[in-house]
């Protein structure tokens, strides 16, 4: 259990509700544009609640056998997909949790799984391969075997994917089977974070630092001096600035001007034990953390990378996974012991650009 | 942060054909109250009903710096961050690597890595070696001589497929490339799971209490010889050898297990730690003390053995028997009585290995600064072929004895316990390929006060 007392909501978490699942909580997100929150945890349990209430819609378990490993709901948030030890991937519709489709990939684990943003694909990583699958679930293409485990996947525009593995990102064209870009590097790539526009990709590295590449220049720059590995990486919706963890701070790296490189980034310290959650809201500059400690914390960061907290709650052991609502009105956090803490959020986005300016 | 039990995970390494799935299946199938959880490297063999199995393919990342220490098994990290989220269901993790695996790696993750090395901890390296093919691996591939190196616990096994004497000589063989494991003989890898499970081999504080050193003894004797007597007068006959006198302990009782024989070496070792009594031929004798036996003279030279009732002699020489032609004959009968045992203990190191232990045992205290000084280039020049190092020091000033151990450059020192009326003193063990023992000792002897 962590150390820290528990604590009301602060600032601008206000009390919403809680639930439970079965295992420790790994995964959520929120469905049907936040009229569903949903909920994946480690043993493959899955639970669907009610946004606004957490009235439970619906249960399943046992989905994937050894456990599950990623979820992903689609963009439109009418369906979702999960993945596990099982080497399986299933899409399910929101509404009843039904599988509409289950693929088979083998017997590797399948880790991590990306919808595009036009929600026309899904990416799924297994063991060295990569394989994009449409809606319906028909397979549109396969990568060839990678140097290691792929350890990060995300989409750079519609048609074209960025894969991390041990050396390199790589981008494919998915459409054209071809590849757009290699950008090497050796050293073990944790996590990765396009900015919105696709430019800019930030990798977390096993070595304590996070590597930067600009697409359009080819320039690329090492931040080190973390005392751990990066693994969770956000960008803000502008690509101005990228959160990211490696300690029981959240660096900032601000992308204003000609940085990061050569420029002090900001520093929020909030927590009393390394962060294992982080997001962006989905609209303005609010970042949300979440800490071993069990804390929860939402920040207003300014242009170079520092801020204050506007908000803090506690969510009564590690946090696994946290998430905004799709209006940023709401703030959810499943934690290690199977807690789900959904807090009523109140952004005020546009006073907050006019006053802090 | 939260005080939670780290989980602990012990290593297997070994070559293919070692046993290392043997022993693995026999771990997961004894009532020993664990719920263990494996990770496989090699596909395929062991029993799927047998709990919590996960296949991973081996996967050594080396980072952008070059530094062989930072070099971590990606696939543990990623294997083991999913273990930990399922901890209510096994509390041990057993890691079986492939045969050509370095072990390096493997143990460094557990100290690289702040996500592992918060929720796991390693306990010990358990390398087997299969006994009748190790000799022919050890001279082929650094894999092998590596994960001997690297070895807590070395399960000598198939035994049943070597002769004793080819045991005796592969033991010290290894005894020599690392001489801070322990080497269990075994058949078909049956060994007792405590020795090979829960070792906290990685725990200093812990070694060091069921262990005072970290050193197996080395024998200052080469032979030993259980002998069956009946009440009688014996004499032991000696020709003309390679030396003019020789070292001897007598021991009463002496049992012919091979525990029995280390049981009677270990009290042979402080016997010999005594100062010798020259024994000139003619005389008895006498039991449990450490005698010098005078040989100066030409031809057959005899010495008397009284036994008073029936009982087994280990007699434990600095040669052996053969160098002097060494009998023992029952006096009224005349008649050579053969031993029943025999042990060779090859107290003579030869290093034809170019993996080795080099050791340095010093009383006195250092100076902290200069040993730093010292250690860190050490380390830095020799880290990649220094595999392990363990071991404790006499700080000046400090009343608690400082242990360490490192594997590679990674390299951890804590106080220990408080020295008390204890003689100060420091030993340093160090296991790696082409060491220099000469300079390595100069280096430490400057760093004494």
């Amino acid at each position: 259990m962590p150390d820290i007392e528990p604590f009301s909501p602060r600032g601008m978490f206000h009390e919403g509700w809680t639930a439970e699942v079965n295992d420790y909580a790994i995964a959520c997100g929120w469905a049907l544009k936040g009229k569903q929150f949903i909920v994946g945890d480690v043993a493959g349990g899955l639970f669907s609640f009610e946004g606004d209430t957490g009235k439970i819609i619906w249960k399943k378990e046992n989905t994937h056998s050894g456990g599950l490993l990623a979820m992903a709901i689609h963009p439109e948030g009418e369906i979702f997909a999960t993945s596990g030890q099982d080497g399986n991937v299933q899409i399910c519709n929101c509404h009843e949790g039904k599988v509409i489709k289950t693929l088979d990939l083998g017997k590797g684990w399948v880790e991590h799984l990306k919808w595009s943003n036009d929600g026309l694909f899904i990416a799924i990583a297994s063991s060295k391969k990569v394989y994009v699958f449409n809606e319906i679930g028909e397979e549109k293409w396969i990568s060839e075997d990678h140097p290691s485990t792929v350890s990060a996947i995300t989409w750079s525009n519609k048609n074209e994917l960025a894969t991390a593995c041990y050396g390199r990102v790589t981008f494919f064209d998915i459409v054209n089977n071809k590849t757009n870009q290699k950008l090497e590097w050796q050293g073990s790539l944790v996590s990765m974070e396009l900015s919105p526009d696709g430019d800019i990709v930030a990798c977390g590295s096993q070595d304590n630092s996070v590597h930067f590449w600009r697409r359009s220049t080819g320039m690329d720059a090492e931040m080190t001096g973390y005392p751990g590995k990066p693994s969770h990486l956000s960008f803000d919706d502008s690509g101005k600035l990228l959160a990211t963890s490696g300690s029981e701070r959240i660096t900032v790296w601000s992308f204003i001007g000609n940085g990061p490189e050569g420029t002090m980034p900001g520093e929020l310290c909030h927590h009393t034990e390394p962060i294992s959650s982080l997001a962006f809201s989905n609209k303005g500059m609010l970042v949300a953390s979440g800490s071993r400690d069990g804390s929860v914390v939402a920040s207003f960061l300014k242009n170079d990378g520092n801020g204050d907290p506007v908000g803090a709650a506690f969510a009564g052991d590690l946090v696994g996974a946290i998430s905004w609502r799709p209006d940023d009105c709401a703030l959810a956090a499943v934690n290690a012991k199977g807690v789900v803490n959904v807090w009523k959020f109140k952004v005020r986005t546009n006073l907050f650009s006019k006053g802090f300016k | 942060m939260s005080i939670k039990e780290k989980v602990p995970v012990t290593i297997l390494t070994g070559f293919l054909g070692s046993g290392k799935t043997t022993l693995l299946n026999r771990i997961l199938s004894e009532e020993h109250g664990k719920r263990i959880a494996v990770i496989e490297n090699e596909y395929g063999e062991v029993g799927i009903d047998q709990g919590l199995v996960i296949n991973a393919d081996e996967e050594v990342f080396e980072m952008s710096n070059g530094c062989i220490c930072c070099t971590v098994r990606g696939d543990l990290i990623r294997v083991l961050g999913n273990l930990m989220k399922r901890r209510d269901k096994f509390d041990y993790v057993l890691v079986e690597t492939t045969g050509l695996a370095d072990p390096g790696p493997v143990a460094q993750t557990f100290f690289m890595d702040e996500e592992i090395s918060s929720e796991f901890t390693l306990d010990g390296i358990v390398t087997l070696v299969d006994a009748a093919h190790i000799d022919q691996q050890l001279g082929r591939s650094d894999e092998s001589s590596e994960q001997v190196a690297f070895a807590d616990v070395l399960v000598l096994n198939k035994t049943d497929l070597v002769s004793d004497d080819a045991l005796n000589t592969l033991e010290s063989r290894l005894r020599d490339m690392n001489r801070m494991t322990r080497i269990i003989r075994a058949e078909n890898a049956k060994v007792p799971i405590e020795t090979v499970l829960n070792l906290s081999a990685f725990d200093l504080d812990q070694i060091l209490k069921r262990r005072p050193t970290f050193l197996e003894p080395e024998y200052p004797f080469e032979w030993t010889g259980v002998y069956d007597l009946d009440a009688g007068k014996y004499e032991l006959m000696l020709e003309e050898g390679p030396d003019p006198e020789m070292s001897l302990v007598a021991l009463a009782n002496q049992g012919e297990s091979e525990e029995e024989l280390k049981d009677g070496a270990e009290s042979s070792v402080r016997l010999y730690a005594e100062k010798a009594n020259s024994l000139d031929p003619g005389n008895t004798i006498p039991y449990g003390e450490h005698i010098n036996l005078k040989l100066e003279d030409k031809g057959n030279k005899s010495f008397i053995l009284n036994i008073e009732k029936p009982t087994k002699i280990g007699l434990f020489t600095q040669h052996t028997a053969e160098e002097f032609n060494m009998k023992v004959i029952k006096s009224d009968e005349n008649k050579e009585i053969p031993f029943s045992t025999e042990r060779f203990w090859q107290a003579e190191h030869e290093h034809d290995d170019e993996v080795g232990s080099i050791a340095i045992e010093r009383f006195g205290d250092v100076d902290p600064e200069k040993l730093n000084t010292w250690m860190g280039r050490l380390l830095s020049e020799k880290g990649v072929d220094i595999f392990r190092t363990k071991g404790f020091i006499s700080y000046s000033g400090n009343p608690r004895r400082i242990v360490f151990q490192g594997v590679h450059m990674l390299f951890t020192a804590q106080p220990d316990k408080e020295w008390g009326n204890e003689p100060r003193r420091n030993q340093l063990v160090f296991i790696g390929r082409n060491l220099n023992e000469k300079e390595m000792q100069e280096g430490f002897d400057k760093c004494l006060i």
